[in-house]
């Protein structure tokens, strides 16, 4: 429907509108405009996050650029990034498995049954893979132990070693290892971490984009005898690119956000040795416990922007075919 | 969707697949089950599989323990998803329907918002709730949830109000009705499956909320379920039966949730709620 163009000189008639639109537009600006602006702000200030502020013009950023710290919380994001675009396939997997179900009860109960897990809130989801990391009580390490997993990762381990591929003796057969203690441990049991990484809101994004593709593209496709890996890669995966793409922006705005699982699972400090310190933690950290606010929202604006760097190139360059 | 019929053998491997995928993904329920019946001694004993005699009182000392929280949370996300859903639908209306003067810089300072992460902004707004005095106060942490919420409703509902045939609003304008009986009457019957689903991601986001509830409240008793269990752990940590028990009972009000509106959710998102 086109919309109706309302001029400025039918204001009198029309002014309600803007009424009915204020509520909106003025809670946008109060907390999302109006803090997004006092941030910028303040990132030029020494500010402990209270009445104490101090003109210091560009230094936040000189120090963030030049903070070994910031620069290893970086790292550390982009090895949990890397990780997260692997952690993407389950979910367009089991997407592309549910769509080839042939009966249609079926399909529907699948979608039914992997939403169910919606229903644990997010912490208590957290806090028992928390409880699955225990070195003691943990059901990883019972796992480990009990299929006799733990002693081939200590052989590995001890070969790694000898061979000369890094010095840490990690794993040891007989001796749980710590897995959110040990620093050498740390980034893989986030990676682990919602194992078998699944998004039921990512899955149904992509069962939408699957279910507009027309029968007749499977027909063609059976007639020049492309299986079923074939049909994968040249037929639902180019379709579903634009799902793709909205997941990826989903995990892009994760990844970066998603320091609070961080929080829970290691403390505010980021782990042992700092080992898991991502770049959102480390603002938290100098906001809450520091109280070098400025610096702290020197490195928000940081992020934002690289948030918007990393959409900006995905909506460039991971296209649509059409 | 296929022509051919398909041997046996695939239709096992997808269903095996599909099964095995949920049974990990069912795993924290079964572990919350089972040790959520169980004195610490048996748990250390067996801690995976069910013990006998049953305690029942885990659940009492579970419920004493959350309860007060499920309430809070359960109060924060029916009114920042109200809140949220109100102002939306009302200011949808007027960007689906007009092109008022200075219509286009409000859309647009609406859509960058999409992409612009809370993350830049806590510190910041931490400070103006200060400012404003409303640390301290539930009602304050919904207003600031649904301003932060509303961003996704505002862009899934303009769209489809956009796509609304525009005879409905002209017999309706003809009959005399007002703007807002115009909502009342023709945009929340006709979205009103889009509505619902918007309702549900609200809800489930509001009741995850995490970080700013954390810094911004400071009475324990009006501590959110998220915050509350993220404490909570650290002083039960020796009792995992009415721990476990309490972490069952937090995901009761979604459960009863799902249990009515799964269908709605499943075929919102389905059908492109969320658009590419």
């Amino acid at each position: 429907m086109a919309r109706e163009r309302v001029r400025l000189s039918q204001i009198r008639v029309y002014w309600p509108l803007y009424l009915i639109i204020l509520p909106s537009v003025f809670l946008i600006f109060l907390f999302m405009y109006f803090p997004a602006l006092s941030g910028t702000v303040f990132s030029f200030f020494r500010w402990n996050g209270d009445e104490l502020a101090t003109y210091i013009n560009v230094r936040n950023y000189q120090l963030a650029f030049t903070d070994p710290k910031l620069g290893r919380a970086f790292v550390i994001v982009g090895i949990l990034f890397v990780a997260a675009l692997f952690q993407m396939i389950p979910s367009i997997v089991t997407a592309v498995v549910i769509h080839r179900i042939s009966s249609d009860k079926w399909r529907y109960w699948y979608r039914l049954l992997f939403v169910v897990p919606m229903v644990v809130p997010a912490m208590v989801g957290l806090l028992i893979w928390r409880f699955f990391y225990d070195p003691v009580v943990g059901l990883l390490n019972s796992f480990l132990m009990s299929t006799g997993l733990l002693s081939i990762l200590a052989d590995i381990n001890k070969y790694l070693v000898d061979a000369g591929f890094g010095s840490h003796i990690v794993f040891k057969a007989g001796q749980p290892p710590s897995w959110l203690g040990d620093p050498n441990l740390v980034l893989p049991a986030l990676i682990i971490y919602g194992f078998p990484w699944i998004g039921i809101i990512g899955v149904l994004i992509y069962l939408s984009g699957l279910e507009k593709i027309p029968s007749s593209v499977y027909e063609c496709a059976e007639l020049d005898g492309v299986g079923w890996l074939g049909k994968f890669f040249y037929i639902e995966l180019p379709l579903i690119a634009t799902q793709v793409r909205v997941n990826l922006v989903l995990m892009i705005i994760g990844v970066l956000q998603g320091y609070w699982l961080i929080l829970v699972l290691l403390g505010d400090s980021g782990g042992p040795g700092g080992a898991a310190m991502v770049p959102g933690l480390y603002m938290y950290h100098n906001a809450f416990i520091e109280r070098e606010a400025g610096y702290a929202c020197a490195i928000g604006i940081i992020l934002f922007v690289i948030i918007l760097i990393l959409t900006g190139i995905n909506n460039k360059y991971v296209r649509v075919e059409k | 969707m296929s022509i051919r019929r398909e041997s046996l053998t695939t239709r096992l491997l997808k269903h095996g697949y599909l099964w095995l995928v949920l049974a990990v993904t069912f795993l924290p329920f079964y572990v919350m089950l089972v040790v959520a019946f169980k004195t610490n001694s048996q748990f250390f004993a067996h801690p995976f599989v069910f013990t006998f005699p049953f305690h029942w009182e885990n659940w009492k000392t579970g419920w004493d323990a959350v309860g007060v929280h499920i309430a809070n949370s359960v109060f924060l996300a029916v009114t920042a998803t109200v809140i949220s859903l109100i102002i939306s639908v009302m200011a949808s209306y007027v960007f689906g329907r007009y092109r008022i003067p200075f219509g286009d810089v409000f859309w647009m300072a609406i859509l960058i918002l999409l992409l612009m992460p809370g993350i830049a902004n806590l510190i910041p707004l931490f400070n103006l709730m200060k400012e404003l005095h409303m640390l301290n106060s539930l009602v304050a942490l919904s207003i600031v949830g649904a301003s932060g919420g509303q961003i996704i409703c505002l862009y899934v509902l303009r769209n489809f109000i956009e796509d609304m045939p525009k005879e409905f609003f002209e017999c309706a304008r003809i009959d005399g009705a007002s703007h807002l009986q115009q909502i009342v009457h023709v945009v929340i019957p006709q979205t009103g499956g889009i509505i619902s689903t918007l309702a549900i991601l609200q809800f489930v986001g509001q009741w995850n909320s995490f970080i700013l509830p954390l810094i911004v409240l400071r009475d324990p008793s009006k501590l959110p379920l998220a915050v509350a269990l993220y404490r909570l752990q650290g002083a039960y940590t020796k009792q995992w039966g009415p721990l476990m028990a309490a972490y069952f009972i937090s995901a009761v009000p979604l459960i009863i949730l799902f249990a009515f509106t799964m269908r709605f959710f499943i075929r919102g998102i389905s059908e492109g709620a969320i658009k590419g």
